[in-house]
């Protein structure tokens, strides 16, 4: 359980100006965000700022943080990365856990978030997203999950590959995923055993889960 | 036209840099407390002196010896310099009270000599004062080399990998303690200590920048000599740095309430724990500011900052029978956590908030900040917004450009 003494940890020296308390169930971080070039300092100071409001569940990282940018310097456009209500589309979630290996809220703050709002400050001045961007909707996901798994974007490609990847332990009798028509035992088991230990059980059910509903 | 001196600040770091040298105790200084304690060593040693056949020698240990000595807070304050009297002597020959009142007579001789006042007895000490002028006084620690025992006690505990370490453990001393149930026997129970085995568990924290400040200082100073032959007090770390510069952020936020404040040796210790050799002292304190206090350890739910040479000793005991001192400990890390990263983080390098300017000492900050700064950018016009936007745009390229180099981690995607 992510607590509030944790998150104010984390954001007291990189973000100061941001500030933590509870609100019911979760956890309310509020203030400017900082884009900064570089760590820990840049002489000039920082290259923007954003007035944000995050809500994290204490679940995190289970639970995906939502973040909305609260004084709509950015147009509500789906073409901006963001909702009608400010909230911002920073990643495809499964896909920040499946490919990086600190799942802290500092990490997140540092990496995604940071990616988010710097790209948002580049698309203000230049009109381009600087690390790209996905489709909307299920393509976006479809997209980002078969990034995160090395594979093929093909759905039924996908969903094959998260069914196998539930299990606890891969299947060597279910078919390969590669279409040779033989087990995967006696075919890609040992690329598959390293994609297992890399995709956990519990993010593969939840991307089959999200893809599923889609 | 502008002109560039060497002396001017162009980023957070040289502006901490300037704070912290301010801080340290000055060289001269420095040079007038060695003189005066290889006075005493001399003294103790001469001829006529009752320990002269102990081969008596002075050394410091605390912050004179690690390199963190910060001033007094305010002018009418002193130095506080932590020496060693160290004797070639065992247990057979002193009772812990032999061995503490023979040191003090002879002190007591140096300071008559010298036309000083009486040296003060403290519990393990004594302390010599010296006229006002002097700005500081001595803490002389009577001991005796006591490794064998000291080691002994480690392999009890189980700290069989530090019990044969010599160069953490080969230096522990046993020192006198004039509340001990064993002050006037005849006994070999006596209080251990071993300050230059923590310093030497210090030093390996920072060896790799202390190294290279050698080499960088023995490259200014156009001398050829190996890192070896270098005094450490010649250099300091970002590690150091760091250090003083959080003991100062103490000092301040404390000012009136000094008996419940953090203890220099907590602050020390976590911070050498969570220093990882970082190159600049922004970089130290973000590491450190971040991460010092994961260096707790907790014994059946008490908080535990372990000796590093002695991990039976508990720099925190205090905390358990007086609450408001580890609640102190929490406030001071979180304000300086904030005051830090607001300046760091969140400001031109030219520009203190206004909390961590108070918190460094507002006149003091105000003094280097002057110094530091180019007086004439005060006075000049702003820069042109056009021009502001395009150095905005050009920082950003640099911010995408690394984040291209270690990675993107994410893309921007819309639910609907
Ligand atoms: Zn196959």
């Amino acid at each position: 359980m992510l607590s509030l003494d944790a998150v104010k940890a984390a954001i007291a020296f990189d973000q100061p100006k941001l500030s933590a308390r509870l609100d019911g169930a979760n956890i309310l971080i509020e203030g400017s965000y900082l884009v900064v070039e570089g760590a820990p300092a840049a002489a000039s100071g920082p290259i923007t700022e954003f007035a944000i409001r995050m809500e994290v569940n204490p679940r995190y990282p289970h639970l995906e943080p939502k973040v909305f940018e609260v004084e709509s310097r950015i147009p509500r456009n789906p073409d901006r990365h963001i909702n009608g209500d400010g909230d911002c589309c920073v990643t495809v979630w499964e896909h920040w856990l499946a490919t990086s290996a600190d799942h802290s809220i500092a990490s997140f703050l540092n990496g995604p978030l940071n990616e988010y709002f710097l790209g948002q400050f580049w698309f203000e001045k230049t009109g381009k997203w600087p690390f790209g961007e996905r489709p909307h909707g299920a393509p976006g996901m479809e997209e980002a999950y078969a990034d995160a798994l090395g594979i093929a974007n093909r759905r039924d490609v996908l969903i094959y590959h998260l069914r196998l990847l539930s299990q606890a332990w891969p299947k060597g009798h279910w078919a390969c995923p590669c279409g040779s028509g033989k087990i995967i035992r006696h075919c890609h088991r040992k690329d598959l055993m390293g994609l297992h230990s890399r995709i956990p059980p519990h993010i593969a059910k939840k991307m089959l889960r999200r893809l599923m509903a889609n | 036209m502008t002109i560039y001196d060497k002396n001017l600040a162009t980023s957070h770091d040289d502006i901490l840099e300037k704070i912290a040298e301010a801080l340290d105790i000055p060289p001269s200084k420095f040079e007038e407390a060695r003189n005066r304690y290889h006075a005493i060593g001399n003294w103790l040693d001469r001829p006529e002196s009752e320990i002269a056949q102990f081969n008596p020698a002075i050394s410091p240990q605390g912050s004179f010896l690690l390199g963190t000595v910060t001033r007094p807070f305010t002018d009418a304050e002193e130095y506080d310099v932590d020496l060693i009297c160290r004797l070639e002597a065992t247990k057979a020959d002193f009772t812990q009270k032999g061995l503490k009142e023979a040191v003090g007579r002879e002190v007591a001789l140096y300071a008559e000599a010298h036309g000083m006042a009486d040296p003060d007895e403290g519990r393990r000490c004594w302390t010599l004062n010296y006229a006002a002028g002097a700005q500081f006084h001595m803490d002389i620690l009577p001991a005796l080399p006591d490794a064998q025992r000291y080691q002994g006690v480690l392999l009890e505990k189980g700290f069989r990998a530090l019990a044969s370490d010599t160069g953490l453990t080969g230096q522990a001393i046993a020192i006198t303690d004039n509340t001990h149930p064993h002050y006037e026997l005849a006994s070999t129970n006596w209080p251990l200590s071993n300050p230059s085995g923590y310093a030497a568990w210090f030093r390996n924290r920072m060896k790799v920048r202390l190294d290279e400040a050698k080499l960088a200082f023995a490259k200014r100073a156009h001398i050829s000599a190996s890192v070896d032959q270098i005094p450490d007090h010649k250099v300091k770390t970002p590690l150091q740095r760091a250090i003083q510069l959080l003991k100062r952020h103490r000092d301040c936020m404390f000012v009136g309430d000094c008996e419940f404040r953090p203890i220099s040796i907590i602050i020390t210790t976590l911070a050498a724990h969570a220093y990882n050799e970082e190159p600049t002292i922004a970089g130290a304190l973000q590491s450190i500011l971040t991460s010092m206090d994961h260096h707790f350890e907790y014994h059946d739910g008490i908080a535990w900052v372990a000796n590093p040479v002695n991990p039976s000793e508990n720099f925190a005991d205090k905390w358990v029978g007086v609450p408001k001192k580890r609640e102190n400990f929490v406030k001071w890390l979180e304000q300086a956590r904030r005051d830090f990263g607001l300046y760091l983080r969140a400001s031109k390098f030219d520009e203190m908030p206004t909390e961590l300017r108070k918190n460094l000492g507002e006149d003091f900050v105000d003094r280097m900040m002057k110094a530091a700064t180019p007086a004439s950018a005060l006075g000049m016009p702003a820069v042109s917004a056009s021009a502001a936007s395009a150095d905005d745009l050009r920082r950003a390229e640099r911010a995408i450009h690394q984040i291209h180099q270690t990675g993107s981690q994410s893309k921007p995607w819309a639910k609907a």
